[in-house]
C-alpha cells in the first residue's frame, strides 16, 4: 500500500516540477500555473499611474539549486537554466574558484542560514510579497525574514557599507521598475552549485509587467572582479495562488546541512 | 503494538527527482537506493527550518530500541501540504517510508509517514512552488 502511494507521487513528480526557463517568454493572458482557468487583465495601477506589483509572487525555475541548466540528482532537482546563453562569463581564476567552491554543499553561505543575497533571494524558491507605497516598494520574503526596500524616492547609493542584499534604489521606465542594487557584500553565492560573485556586484533587476498575473524578472549582473562581461538572467514571477499567505521561516544553522551527525539525539 | 524493522531495497525509484530543499545535499547525507519502512513510537517533533524532525523509538526484532532521527520538509512545506503540529505526537506509533543516511547513524530522509489513524502524508518538500 505504501508502495502504490509512493508511485503516485513519483508519477505526479513532473508535473509539480513545471519550469520556466531563459526561453520561456510568457505572453498576456497565458495560462497560469498557480491560477488555472483564471483569465488575467492587465497588472492593476496605483493612483500615480505607474503599474500595481503589489501581491505575493512565486518564480518557479529551480534555479535555487543551479542557474545554469543542470542534471538532477536525489534531492537536486534538474533544471532548464536562467542564464543567457547558458553560460557565465567568469574570468579564468574565477572560474577555477567556482569549480572549487562547488565541490561541496556546505560552502555555500546559505547551508548556513546567511541571506541569500541579490539576485539569489528572487529564486530562493520561496514567494515573495511586493507591498508598493509611493515613495518606496517594500519586497517581503518569506525566505528567512529577508526583506529588502525599493527607494523611488532616492537616486543616489550609500556610500560606505556593504550588506548581503545590498542597497537598491529603484526608478520606473514606462512600466518597468528598475532597480538598482549596490553596496553588496562578498559573502553571497547565487545558487548552490559555487557560482558566485565579489563585493563589485552590481544588479539592475527589471520587473516588466505581462499581465494581472504575471511579472518578467530580468537581472543584469556586472562584476570586474569576477566576469568577463555584464551577463543577464530572466524568468517570470507569478502570482501567488489566491489565500496564499506568507510564512515565517526561521533558519536554524543548528539543523542545516552538515550537522547530520547531530539529527538523531 | 508491534513494532517491527523492516529492509526494502527499491532500486526502481530512484529514477524519480525528490527535492528536499534549498541548502541541502541529499546525496552527501542519504542513500537514494536504500528505501527503509520503519515502524515506531514518537519521542520528539521539532518543526524547525530548514528540515523539521520526528523522532522514533524503533524495536528491532532482537528487543533493542534505537532512536531514530527523520528528517522531513520545512514546516512551510509541511503546513500547506496538510500536516499541522497535532498530525503526529510523541506517545503516536507511526510508520514511515524513507532513504537511510550514509554515515550509518539512526538518520532517515523521510518521504511518506503513515499516522496513527492511517493517514500517509508526503513528508519531504513537494515542490518549489507550493500551492494552497
Amino acid at each position: 500500500m505504501i508502495r502504490f502511494s509512493l508511485i503516485a507521487v513519483f508519477l505526479l513528480a513532473p508535473a509539480m516540477y513545471a519550469q520556466d526557463s531563459w526561453d520561456t517568454i510568457p505572453k498576456p493572458g497565458d495560462a497560469d500555473p498557480f491560477r488555472p482557468g483564471e483569465k488575467a487583465g492587465p497588472m492593476p495601477r496605483s493612483r500615480d499611474g505607474k503599474p500595481d506589483l503589489s501581491g505575493i509572487w512565486q518564480e518557479r525555475t529551480l534555479a535555487a539549486w543551479n542557474i545554469v541548466k543542470h542534471r538532477g540528482d536525489y534531492g537536486f532537482p534538474g533544471g532548464p537554466g536562467i542564464v543567457e546563453g547558458d553560460k557565465i562569463p567568469y574570468q579564468d581564476a574565477a572560474l577555477k574558484k567556482r569549480d572549487g567552491l562547488a565541490k561541496s554543499l556546505y560552502n555555500d553561505p546559505q547551508s548556513h542560514c546567511q541571506l541569500p543575497g541579490v539576485p539569489r533571494i528572487t529564486y530562493s524558491p520561496y514567494a515573495f510579497e511586493i507591498v508598493q507605497t509611493p515613495g518606496k516598494i517594500h519586497a517581503i520574503y518569506e525566505y528567512a525574514h529577508a526583506w529588502r526596500i525599493f527607494h523611488l524616492d532616492r537616486t543616489a547609493h550609500l556610500t560606505g557599507t556593504d550588506t548581503f542584499d545590498g542597497d537598491s534604489i529603484a526608478h520606473w521606465e514606462g512600466d518597468t521598475l528598475v532597480v538598482d542594487v549596490k553596496d553588496l557584500n562578498d559573502k553571497t553565492w547565487l545558487d548552490m552549485a559555487g557560482d558566485f560573485h565579489s563585493d563589485q556586484l552590481h544588479v539592475t533587476e527589471r520587473y516588466t509587467p505581462i499581465d494581472a498575473n504575471t511579472i518578467w524578472y530580468e537581472a543584469t549582473l556586472e562584476d570586474p572582479k569576477v566576469y568577463t562581461k555584464p551577463w543577464k538572467m530572466r524568468f517570470p514571477l507569478h502570482r501567488q495562488a489566491k489565500n496564499f499567505e506568507l510564512m515565517e521561516y526561521e533558519c536554524d544553522a543548528s539543523s542545516a546541512s552538515g550537522n547530520l551527525s547531530s539529527g538523531a539525539q | 503494538m508491534k513494532t517491527a524493522l523492516v529492509l526494502a531495497v527499491t532500486i526502481g525509484l530512484g529514477l524519480a527527482v525528490m527535492p528536499l530543499l534549498a541548502h541541502h545535499s541529499f546525496a552527501a547525507e542519504f542513500d537514494g537506493a536504500k528505501a527503509v519502512d520503519l515502524m515506531g513510537t514518537v519521542t520528539k517533533v521539532d518543526w524547525v527550518n530548514p528540515h523539521s524532525w520526528i523522532y522514533i523509538d524503533v524495536k528491532s526484532d532482537d528487543g533493542t530500541v534505537a532512536n531514530w532521527g527523520l528528517e522531513t520538509g520545512p514546516p512551510n512545506v509541511l503546513y500547506r501540504g496538510g500536516w499541522r503540529r497535532d498530525t503526529v505526537k510523541p506517545g503516536d506509533a507511526i510508520a514511515v517510508h524513507g532513504f537511510v543516511a550514509k554515515d550509518g547513524s539512526h538518520t532517515l530522509a523521510a518521504r511518506q509517514i503513515t499516522t496513527p489513524d492511517g493517514r500517509k502524508l508526503f513528508a519531504g518538500s513537494p515542490d518549489n512552488g507550493p500551492k494552497q
